[in-house]
């Protein structure tokens, strides 16, 4: 873990002293060789038990898919962002990378947290490299909003979350993993723990996001750049998946009636965000609007508590993470060539770049979640475990499939098919590095439908 | 000023606070105050415009006003109970007097409207002094008393942070937004002063550390408005970078050293089974949050249209001794691992 972690730690430090024209190679090969070593993580040899590394970092099958996400992210990232920071002075590129290194950090130290104010703490920690790459270099005016609304609802909600977790610990003495399963708490039928059980997940339902307090997400994904956006949508929701994943345990016997209006409203959320991604003009926009989506199914999966929801929810946020971070490398193909957000602006784009509507459909495919991807994995298994507990979920996630593919289809049509009008003929050609962005986010996507036992947590 | 009326002085305000840590007497720590706060009246209106004077008017009545109560509280307990020790103050009349009183001389909401004022009349160099120096011998003496009743303490500290999180929000001075902050960090270490006092001796070391980089990140721009730190990044692109952690720190993010205070005062209040006014006191740190992200906005994270010729004064070398920056800076921004550290050497 730590040949993982110090190189990480390091790679800031070559960022600031590389020479300048080899800045972005040498970051590049630096982060793709901690990538590759990360792959190591994915390899089990128990099923369930956890990796210890030392007394406050360990890894089991739960983090270890998310960790390789996010060390598999940062190389993606820098490809990503070389070309719009190649007319920025020098320091501020550096600053830029390092602000992505350390957003990499934190996201390792969070996963492999053993100790729950540990993970808070880097949990906390992830938002202000993330605020400042939204707010610094996004590029709109509306990017100061978007940067305030992002770091006051999540703060809203986990400030709460840490009296929650120091009431704990008062009480049961030790907020370790190891020791949760074993200490629940014995709650009686108080008001305050009603309160304390909402406190304990409001965090990571105002993270993940939830349909009533998503509404920073179409701000922070829009006027992010490509790097911010990437990350945000790729790791910085999973968080809140993996942190109700983890404090699931502790909430035990309230959660069974406490959660029915969350499910339903995760649910709702679920047809609420695919129809408005129907009604959208701005391509990032509908990209943002189907994760929250996607993430209201994962929402629904984890809190009904049962393993095919949990391997369900795990599998589907590995997936979209990649889709949703593909998504948006190929909205950045189209901003970078005409400034515009707008998807009628660029449509009938296949045309002109054909091999670029490959990926568009390979992309769109993942995101309506066609067999075999594992996308369509994940979301079976959530709709399979909400239709075991209740008949008529099926209605909502039935819909929430069929608006899903309608909204995917409904975007790879207007961006690819029809005819092309006549101020886009002159585009760019693709670069290769945007061809080899796009294949680094699909493959791995692809191979996952040959052994998805790697994701698929402790059921594995 | 003449350097030595400045020697004068400045020795004048340590020997005052000096007194007031030494003393056991309560005559003794009045008359400690008393000189703390003649010897920064000069330097108060050192500059003679009038809006400085009415600062130092207004900070002398409120001082002496408090200074008065304390007194009176003093000899209320000296006839009460026959002697003046500090530590032995048990009758609830004169023990809230005193909290009273040194409410009054540090800025605790609701006894904190001179503090905006009087900070916006001086310059950020004498401002930084009546934020950080004129703290530590009120502080000692609320350390050192037993409070009589627990809720007092409480509403005093909520009551603060409330007040420094909305009042500052519709500033647009440096000075006042500096003025709130500091009272929604006093209401922080008031709200731990009866549980776990050297969380409180925390909280202020912290503060100190915390406001002085701000104070001199601002000073070393020149700048008194949010508008003209608009400049910042050409004048001194380095601070301009650092200073959104500073407030970050100041607002209590983690992993930031001004999470720590917060974090370890919100435990003592869980387990002291004040969970709902910590969650309130955590809340209400957000709204302070919101102003300092506003600063950073305007410093650091946007770049006002500008001509060309603006972009140069980076260039021109400077005399500004920027090493004390630096170090709180650092100290700001990555003291947090050493907590474990922190907590040992002051519950020594």
């Amino acid at each position: 873990m730590l040949k993982i972690l110090i190189p990480s730690m390091f790679m800031l430090l070559t960022t600031w002293t590389s020479p300048f024209k080899q800045l972005w190679s040498t970051i590049l090969m630096y982060s793709f060789l901690v990538a590759t070593l990360s792959l190591t993580w994915l390899a089990m040899p128990t099923d369930t038990g956890w990796f210890y590394i030392n007394n406050y970092m360990a890894y089991d099958p739960l983090s270890s898919p998310l960790l390789v996400l996010t060390c598999w992210l940062l190389p993606l990232m820098i490809i990503a962002s070389q070309n719009h920071l190649a007319e920025e002075p020098e320091n501020r590129q550096r600053t830029y990378i390092s602000l992505l290194i350390s957003l990499q950090i934190f996201l390792i130290l969070a996963f492999s947290a053993t100790e729950m104010i540990m993970f808070y703490v880097m949990f906390e920690a992830t938002l202000i490299p993330t605020l400042i790459i939204i707010t610094r270099w996004g590029n709109q005016m509306e990017r100061l909003n978007a940067g305030t609304y992002f770091l006051f609802y999540t703060l809203a909600g986990s400030l709460p979350l840490l009296v929650a977790l120091l009431i704990y610990h008062s009480s049961m003495g030790s907020l370790s993993y190891l020791s949760l399963t074993s200490l629940p708490l014995t709650c009686s039928n108080l008001y305050a723990n009603k309160l304390w059980w909402m406190a304990c997940l409001l965090a990571f339902l105002v993270k993940m996001p939830l349909y009533g307090v998503h509404l920073w997400l179409p701000k922070a994904h829009v006027e992010a750049p490509i790097a911010g956006s990437m990350v945000l949508a790729a790791v910085l929701l999973k968080l809140g998946g993996y942190g109700m994943m983890r404090i699931m345990i502790i909430l035990d016997p309230l959660t069974k009636e406490l959660s029915y209006p969350f499910i339903i409203l995760a649910l709702w959320g679920v047809i609420m965000t695919g129809s408005i991604c129907l009604r959208q003009t701005d391509l990032k926009s509908l990209i943002a609007y189907s994760s929250v989506s996607h993430m209201g199914l994962v929402a629904a999966g984890i809190l009904i508590q049962t393993p095919w929801g949990f391997t369900g929810a795990l599998i589907l946020m590995i997936a979209h993470g990649l889709t949703s971070s593909a998504l948006f490398c190929l909205a950045n193909t189209n901003y970078e060539r005409t400034h515009s957000r707008t998807i009628i602006l660029a449509r009938g784009l296949q045309m002109v770049l054909p091999l670029m509507a490959t990926w568009w459909f390979l992309a769109s495919l993942a995101n309506l979640a066609l067999p075999p991807l594992p996308n369509l994995m994940g979301e079976i298994m959530i709709i399979t475990s909400l239709f075991n507990w209740s008949f008529y979920t099926l209605i909502l996630t039935g819909l929430g499939t069929l608006i899903t593919a309608s909204y995917s289809l409904y975007m790879f049509l207007l961006t690819q098919r029809g005819p092309i009008p006549h101020h886009l003929i002159l585009l760019e050609p693709s670069h290769t590095r945007e061809h080899l962005l796009l294949a680094l986010h699909l493959l791995p996507l692809l191979l996952l439908i040959a052994k998805p036992e790697l994701v698929w947590g402790w059921t594995a | 000023m003449n350097p030595y009326i400045l020697t004068i002085l400045l020795f004048a305000m340590g020997l005052g606070t000096t007194i007031t840590f030494a003393s056991s007497h309560w005559l003794l720590a009045w008359m400690g105050l008393e000189i703390n706060t003649l010897a920064i009246l000069p330097l108060m209106c050192q500059s003679h415009h009038p809006r400085a004077v009415e600062a130092t008017i207004k900070y002398f009545l409120t001082q002496a006003t408090a200074a008065a109560m304390l007194l009176f509280a003093s000899i209320t307990n000296a006839w009460i109970t026959g002697q003046w020790n500090l530590e032995f103050m048990s009758y609830s009349l004169p023990t809230t007097l005193v909290t009273v009183a040194l409410a009054l001389k540090i800025g605790l909401a609701p006894l904190h409207a001179w503090m905006p004022e009087v900070l916006q009349g001086l310059d950020l160099t004498t401002g930084l002094i009546l934020s950080t120096w004129q703290k530590l011998a009120p502080f000692c003496l609320l350390l050192q008393i037993n409070p009589s009743n627990t809720s007092l303490l409480l509403i005093l500290g909520l009551a603060s942070t409330l007040v420094g999180g909305w009042g500052g929000l519709n500033q647009n001075q440096l000075r006042k937004i500096l003025a709130y902050s500091s009272i929604a960090h006093l209401g922080w270490m008031i709200l731990v002063l009866q549980f776990f006092p050297s969380l409180t001796l925390l909280t202020l070391l912290m503060y100190f550390v915390m406001t002085f980089s701000l104070f001199i990140s601002f000073k070393v721009n020149n700048s008194t408005t949010i508008n003209s730190l608009s400049m910042s990044w050409s004048k001194a692109p380095i601070i301009s970078s650092m200073v959104p952690f500073i407030l970050l720190s100041l607002g209590g993010l983690p992993p930031l050293s001004g999470f720590m205070p917060k974090w370890l005062i919100l435990q003592e209040l869980t387990k002291q089974s004040l969970a709902p006014l910590a969650t309130l006191a955590a809340l209400s740190a957000l709204l302070s949050l919101y102003f300092y992200l506003r600063i950073s906005y305007a410093m650091t994270l946007t770049m006002s249209p500008n001509i060309l010729l603006n972009a140069l004064p980076w260039r021109l070398p400077s005399n500004q001794h920027t090493l004390p920056l630096a170090i709180t800076t650092s100290l700001t921004i990555c003291l947090l691992p050493l907590t474990p550290a922190i907590i040992t050497l002051l519950t020594l």
